[in-house]
């Protein structure tokens, strides 16, 4: 049956969806937000859309629980000695200027650290606003979401982020979907969706992941970064043009880890399509949070195929 | 007006190192591709600047003129500084520069003091045979790496970038003339007067240097209007091309494929 | 299950029996999987571009660098501001070995595609590198990867055309603009003048950089420089600070000589869609 008409009733529980996403995903209509180009695409490809389908959820952050950056005098430890849990990133900084005869400024330990509160809350949000996405394209009895957008935004002073998903769900003509099988979803739509299925890859399921790590600046960080030699604390000297290591390692090892996160979720498949979006928040002397967002699809190949003969230049003459 | 021999002595190391054979060029992958297929090879980056204080020249207020030392200086200006970019492309040897580009930067600390840049990557065919100008020195184009295969395929061969300037003074309009036309549907004369002369001027400036080189036509002619930093009345009008001629090789350009792209 | 390829451009029923069979392989268990997932930033046309000449994505590399600017070097004096060009040289050399150390990791022979972010501020200066690791599928590992900005279409194309990349080329000069005395300013306002003091200035400053981006290409052994891409201007925090900055791709011909394109040429016959503002009436 090519027209995705749908009785609301057949399809049992609505889960947490609001009212007014049964009553519009029962219209009878399909809805998309491809544009022009891509929904003939997709036609091309054999890919009726059904509904605009999509996910919201609105988290709020525990700013003041464990490891909060605006909780300052407590122990710069998140975690030490044996009770770093595994798998986490950690990494210490010494003062290598026998500190103790300095002013009680002198911060003689720092830390780098992973945040991993911060990273399964932003983990849970984005499930969530995934899942119901999903949940609104299992209704009407959808095989695929594609050309999904996904906008995270931050309400500072609240406290609050919300996460929006939204996308075009499909059906594939000819194919019956197997039963209780989830949609498969991307971020893809149109010819780049096209080349991506001639190339011999499927989408499985967009991916998505955040890193935090936070930055304890020890005194060489601060005083590099401040730009305050260390005279300032009572001792005669002067800064060097340096590589301020503790945060050079941070930076990268917010990118590795989200990375790594990400590639957790993709099981023997390939992650295409990657785009990683970094965002540095400076707190005062010297230290940091760093938080790194990898989002990409995963896909899965299911075809050999001969590579392609080398294309021919040409030069246009307009 | 030109003076020889005045490259500032830092970019004698640079250059010194582009002779013993590393090229630079700051032409794209594509360009880069098109300039060899031209029978062409880079030879590195040359840039001219200078920074030029464009002064006052008194202007009647109501009066629609040229201001003639501004223009001059803007002239100046722009002068030295493909000079010193020729003088850095003679230096390495080349046939000519390709890809220049013209730019005008503006510093706070500097008031009305302006830098002009030139820039462009020198080129040398690779045959050894000489495409200089018909003046003994490299040619300078604004043209793009595929304009230029282009060209030489259709047998023109560059000459030199050649350019007018004319700083032009709309006079302002009195409060009777104002009055006298509101609420009307009306040519303002003055106006299209004053700017029909400026442009003209440019125009005029810009073909007399062709013609100095000897060049058949110019391709490419761009008009450009700015007001810099002296205000909506006063406004330069340049007007910039790639001087060309004839030379004895014949149209190889191969027919071109018509193609509709179904891209966005 | 093994396709007859790409032996035609591939129809309209064609793609859409494609794309049945894609969906329908999700229930299987899949197909020639590599042991340790690939992750790539690359367009599926550059993975086609990189597949045609028997090159595949490895992973997605990252290097990173912050490295201290001394305090009151930004205070206004005369000519080069050493501590600075050295600051700006050694993060980004720092930042291209770590994404050189990652790509090694991985067994890549070189990362394409770098996206280079370069931030001067008044005490340090941050510089970031991503960008996809490649390798040739059928090739032994290699101890000098290559750092490119090139896209992995460009890195084809001169691939093709007998030429490879061996490293990021990249220089910094930063100077002071030089101080005119109050008798000169007067003077000047009037005429129309050069100032050639601040030619001087401007000039060394950029000759300076270039010639760095120069000796960090030649140090790598290569015959030129492409795409080279440069800015200059004052700094947001210091305006009497000029900062200029040129990085590009070093290369070398690999192969006995440079391979001649041919290109067709094509004359596209779209032309630009006028729309129409009804907006524009009021």
């Amino acid at each position: 049956m090519d027209d995705a008409s749908i009785d609301p009733d057949a399809t049992g529980d609505d889960g947490d969806l609001p009212e007014a996403a049964g009553r519009r995903l029962g219209s009878g209509s399909f809805s998309s937000g491809l544009t022009v180009p891509d929904f003939a695409a997709c036609l091309q490809m054999g890919l009726a859309p059904v509904a605009l389908v999509q996910g919201f959820c609105v988290m709020q952050w525990g700013w003041y629980g464990q490891g909060s950056p605006y909780s300052r005098g407590m122990t710069p430890y998140a975690f030490s000695g044996p009770s770093v849990p595994r798998g986490v990133y950690s990494e210490s900084y010494q003062c290598p200027h026998g500190g103790y005869s300095y002013s009680n400024e002198h911060r003689v330990w720092g830390q780098n650290y992973q945040q991993p509160w911060v990273e399964s809350a932003w983990a849970e949000g984005f499930t969530s606003s995934y899942t119901r996405m999903v949940e609104e394209a299992t209704e009407v009895g959808a095989h695929g979401i594609i050309g999904v957008v996904d906008t995270t935004r931050h309400l500072a002073d609240m406290n609050v982020t919300e996460f929006h998903m939204l996308g075009t769900a499909v059906v594939v003509r000819g194919v019956a979907a197997p039963s209780g099988a989830t949609p498969w979803t991307t971020y893809l739509a149109g010819q780049r969706l096209a080349k991506l299925v001639e190339a011999g890859y499927m989408p499985v399921s967009v991916v998505a992941s955040l890193a935090s790590v936070r930055v304890w600046a020890y005194c060489v960080t601060e005083m590099l970064m401040e730009g305050r030699p260390l005279s300032a604390y009572g001792a005669g000297g002067y800064l060097p043009v340096a590589e301020v290591e503790q945060l050079s390692r941070a930076h990268i090892a917010a990118r590795s880890l989200a990375r790594e996160h990400v590639r957790s979720q993709l099981g023997h498949d390939t992650l295409q399509g990657a785009a990683i979006v970094a965002n540095t928040q400076s707190l005062a002397q010297g230290d940091e949070v760093i938080e790194c967002a990898l989002r990409g699809t995963r896909v899965r190949r299911f075809k050999d195929f001969d590579p392609l003969p080398a294309p021919r230049p040409t030069v246009r003459l307009s | 007006m030109t003076q020889p021999q005045d490259l500032p002595k830092e970019a004698g190391h640079r250059l010194e190192e582009l002779e013993h054979g590393l090229f630079t060029s700051d032409l794209s992958v594509n360009e880069f591709l098109l300039i060899k297929e031209a029978g062409f090879h880079p030879l590195g980056f040359v840039m001219g600047s200078s920074i030029y204080h464009t002064g006052i020249q008194a202007r009647r207020w109501s009066k629609s003129q040229e201001l003639t030392k501004l223009t001059e200086a803007m002239y100046n200006a722009r002068e030295l500084a493909m000079t010193r970019m020729e003088e850095e492309a003679d230096q390495l040897g080349a046939d000519g520069v390709v890809g220049v580009r013209l730019d005008v930067n503006y510093y706070e600390w500097g008031r009305d003091a302006a830098e002009f840049i030139a820039v462009g990557t020198a080129v040398k065919a690779e045959d050894g045979t000489s495409h200089r100008n018909a003046q003994g020195k490299p040619f300078t184009s604004d043209l793009s790496g595929q304009d230029f295969w282009t060209i030489m395929q259709t047998g023109y061969v560059p000459q030199g970038l050649v350019m007018g300037t004319c700083v032009f003074h709309i006079a302002h309009r009195g409060i009777g003339q104002t009055l006298g036309t509101v609420g009307q549907n009306v040519e303002l004369p003055n106006f299209t007067q004053a700017l029909y002369e400026a442009r003209e001027l440019a125009m005029t400036r810009m073909q007399d240097e062709a013609n100095t080189l000897g060049a058949t036509g110019i391709v490419g002619v761009r008009l450009e209007e700015k007001s810099h930093q002296w205000g909506s009345h006063t406004i330069e009008f340049l007007s910039l091309g790639t001087a060309v001629t004839k030379s004895s090789g014949e149209v190889t350009l191969p027919k071109p494929i018509t193609i509709i792209s179904l891209d966005n | 299950m093994s396709d007859p390829g790409w032996a035609q451009a591939p129809t309209g029923s064609d793609l859409a029996a494609e794309m049945r069979l894609a969906a329908a392989s999700l229930g299987k268990p899949a197909h020639d999987a590599p042991s340790r997932a690939v992750t790539s930033d690359l367009s599926v046309d550059e993975s086609l571009l990189l597949h045609s000449i028997g090159w595949e994505a490895v992973d997605v590399v990252f290097g990173a660098s912050v490295v201290s600017i001394p305090p009151f070097v930004w205070t206004w004096g005369s000519g080069e501001i050493t501590a600075a060009s050295e600051a700006h040289n050694l993060a980004v050399r720092s930042a291209a070995k770590h994404l050189g150390a990652q790509c090694t990791e991985v067994r890549g022979h070189g990362v394409v595609g770098v996206h280079v972010e370069i931030e001067v501020q008044r005490h340090h200066v941050d510089v970031e590198l991503t960008g996809t690791a490649v390798r040739p599928v059928k090739g032994k590992d290699t101890n000098h990867p290559f750092v490119s900005d090139l896209s992995a279409r460009d890195f084809t194309l001169l691939h093709n055309a007998g030429w490879g990349p061996v490293g990021l080329a990249f220089g910094a000069s930063f100077v002071y603009a030089p101080r005119r005395s109050a008798g000169t300013a007067m003077r000047q306002s009037s005429q129309n003048v050069e100032l050639t003091n601040f030619t001087e200035a401007m000039y060394a400053a950029r000759e300076a950089g270039m010639e760095h981006m120069q000796r960090s290409a030649l140090d790598m052994g290569a015959q030129g420089i492409v795409a080279v891409r440069v800015s200059e201007g004052p700094m947001w925090f210091a305006n009497h600070a000029i900062g200029f900055t040129a990085w590009g791709t070093a290369v070398r011909l690999e192969a006995q000589a440079h391979q001649y394109l041919s290109p067709q040429v094509v004359l596209p016959l779209d032309d630009a869609v006028v729309e129409f503002d009804v907006q524009s009436l009021r």
